[in-house]
């Protein structure tokens, strides 16, 4: 009884062994094609060449948003925006006085990416999406020097403050679309 | 005693079991799948090429692929020419990647701009032949660069690719939070 009972038991094994083989060929398959980290792009065109156009402004408007950025070593610079920036008007310059950065490093010269304040250039651009909510454009104007991380970690910046969220949940949008132009030197 | 009748008992059997083999592979397997990629791109990390980290997520589309390493430039895949270190002028005792000047043209580097204008053509040629909007040329152009690549070079490129009929870049980054 206790025979029988056994080799019924036996029977009912499955093999796993063909099982086995074709799980063992496709994990090299998939192995190939996994991808453990996610990419992702950004969006940016060439500068228009060609004559400015002439649009005929209404004297009651805002004057228009020329919102640029320039990124050096010294700081990041928001320019176009001094109606927003500077209500009471730009601070005066001696003559050949370069205008000091609107977020400048700490010390001199900033030596890692930790020394700019990403955070205070989402609030100013924040401030200045407020003013013109249907701005979409900034101009990015990096230095020579300047590396590409630090180029991306501005885009992001200005592309949206992930901190604010709307009332569906995504993060506030700010300038998406950005324009890199020549440089400074 | 108990161990060593049970280990009699196997021998007298004489299988291996391969339960719980079967039972890991099935784990790697799901977790493989999950991790399973269908992107039009892919990048091949190595020491020179290191990109960004971004907030973004735009998912890329094929396009022309254009790699600027720490040391070369790569157009689909095919070398076309490989950058050097100069000393930097504002910072003495530094090196900073730059192209050779015996490739450019003021800031055209001449043999990108050979390379790109031929890509820009197959594609114009790819358009025309089958007629359909999927392949029409938009100047489209995938840009895979190293983070720590000073400006002065992604700009030498950017206006290379945009003389050649490139004028809207897609920059490749890993997706993720800061």
């Amino acid at each position: 009884m206790a025979d029988r009972k056994r080799l019924l038991l036996q029977a009912e094994e499955i093999n796993l062994v063909p099982i086995m083989n074709l799980v063992t060929i496709l994990i090299p398959f998939i192995l190939m094609a996994a991808s453990f980290v996610s990419l992702a792009v950004i969006d940016s065109t060439l500068p228009a060449i060609g004559q400015p156009q002439q649009v005929e402004q209404d004297p009651d408007d805002k004057p228009p948003l020329m919102l640029s950025l320039l990124v050096t070593d010294r700081g990041i610079t928001v320019a176009g925006a001094d109606a927003v920036l500077f209500p009471e008007g730009a601070p005066e310059l001696a003559e050949g006085e370069e205008r000091p950065p609107t977020l400048p490093c700490p010390g001199t010269s900033c030596s890692s990416l930790e020394d700019y304040d990403f955070l205070e250039l989402t609030r100013i651009l924040g401030q200045i999406k407020d003013e013109y909510p249907d701005d979409e454009n900034v101009i990015l104007v990096p230095e020579s020097r300047v590396s590409y991380e630090l180029i991306v970690k501005v885009m992001d910046h200005s592309r949206e403050d992930v901190d604010t969220k709307n009332a569906d949940g995504t993060s506030r949008t700010l300038f998406p679309f950005v324009v890199i132009a020549g440089g400074a030197e | 005693m108990a161990l060593k009748r049970s280990a009699r008992r196997g021998d007298a059997e004489g299988g291996l079991s391969i339960t719980s083999m079967m039972d890991m592979m099935t784990i790697i397997l799901v977790f493989l799948l999950k991790s399973y990629s269908t992107d039009d791109i892919s990048v091949a990390a190595s020491d020179d090429l290191i990109l960004p980290v971004s907030t973004t997520r735009v998912t890329p589309q094929l396009a022309v692929n254009l790699v600027v390493t720490k040391s070369l430039v790569v157009v689909d895949g095919v070398e076309v020419l490989r950058l050097t270190e100069e000393a930097d002028e504002d910072n003495p005792g530094e090196l900073l990647t730059a192209v050779p000047g015996d490739e450019k043209k003021g800031q055209l580097i001449t043999r990108l701009y050979d390379r790109l204008l031929e890509k820009a053509e197959d594609a114009k040629q790819l358009a025309e032949m089958t007629q359909s909007d999927e392949h029409e040329f938009k100047g489209r152009i995938l840009l895979q660069c190293d983070k720590s690549l000073p400006f002065s070079v992604i700009r030498e490129v950017m206006y290379t690719a945009g003389q050649a009929q490139f004028s809207e870049f897609r920059f490749v980054v890993y997706s993720g939070a800061d």
